[in-house]
């Protein structure tokens, strides 16, 4: 029990580093998607945010992303191994398209998440563990603190920049 | 075992949080981690590989509605 508590934050750490670190790669700090994204940020930014966080934020809410990604190549790897996640890939590029997003963030996580959560696997880890690690690292941007999470978001964007 | 009930818990918090706050824009974030929380419960419920389309499936539909409601509540298409 205890070791399945720490396996899953250990995989929420894994994931958190995977996802933030694709988006930023794709810049989704830099502008909205669609119009929606936009308005989003403005709001966090009223909020007391930082407005490239909030972008990064409210593209997330808006097409699948990288974080998308992980979460369902670990969804496709518990239930069916690598080609599970490779088709959680596909759909997450089909997700993309029917969304009006331009980029590959979401299909590139989740071809990168399939091989980190199979590796992952062959060291004692569950793919479940990936599944509820993964709804805690989009917890810590997305639903506890918008302002503090859109402040580290855009830090770390100026790193990238 | 643990992870089920600690994904489904998430999710009753997100969907907390996205009633108790007012604002639209700052909203969406809640009820997206909701959305990750109840595709994650939907394989993790069932583990049979169409639990991945129908976990999928739910998220973009999810994603779209989000993306809808927030593109309209910034103003919707500038037509003509």
């Amino acid at each position: 029990m205890l070791g399945e508590l720490f396996h899953i934050l250990a995989a929420a750490i894994i994931s958190w580093i995977l996802f933030v670190t694709v988006d930023i790669f794709f810049r989704l700090p830099e502008a909205g998607g669609v119009s929606g994204a936009s308005a989003i940020a403005r709001d966090i930014e009223a909020g007391g945010g930082a407005l490239s966080g909030g972008t990064m934020m409210g593209n997330i809410v808006c097409s699948p992303d990288a974080s998308a990604g992980t979460l369902l190549a670990a969804c496709g790897v518990y239930v069916a191994g690598i080609p599970g996640g490779l088709v959680a890939a596909a759909l997450v590029f089909i997700g993309n398209r029917i969304c009006h997003d331009p980029g590959y963030a979401g299909t590139t996580g989740a071809v990168l998440a399939t091989f980190v959560v199979y590796g992952f696997t062959q060291v004692g880890f569950a793919a479940t563990d990936f599944i509820a690690g993964m709804v805690i690292a989009i917890l810590t941007i997305q639903g506890l603190s918008h302002a503090h999470a859109s402040r580290l978001l855009a830090r770390l964007w100026r790193v990238r920049e | 075992m643990i992870a089920i009930y600690l994904v489904a818990a998430l999710a009753v918090f997100a969907a907390i949080r996205a009633t108790v706050e007012k604002n639209t824009g700052r909203k969406l974030p809640y009820v997206n981690v909701m959305n990750f929380a109840i595709a994650g419960t939907i394989v993790l419920l069932l583990n049979h590989p169409l639990a991945l389309v129908a976990a999928a499936a739910y998220f973009v539909g999810s994603t779209l509605e989000a993306n809808a409601i927030a593109s309209t509540y910034a103003g919707g298409e500038q037509r003509g």
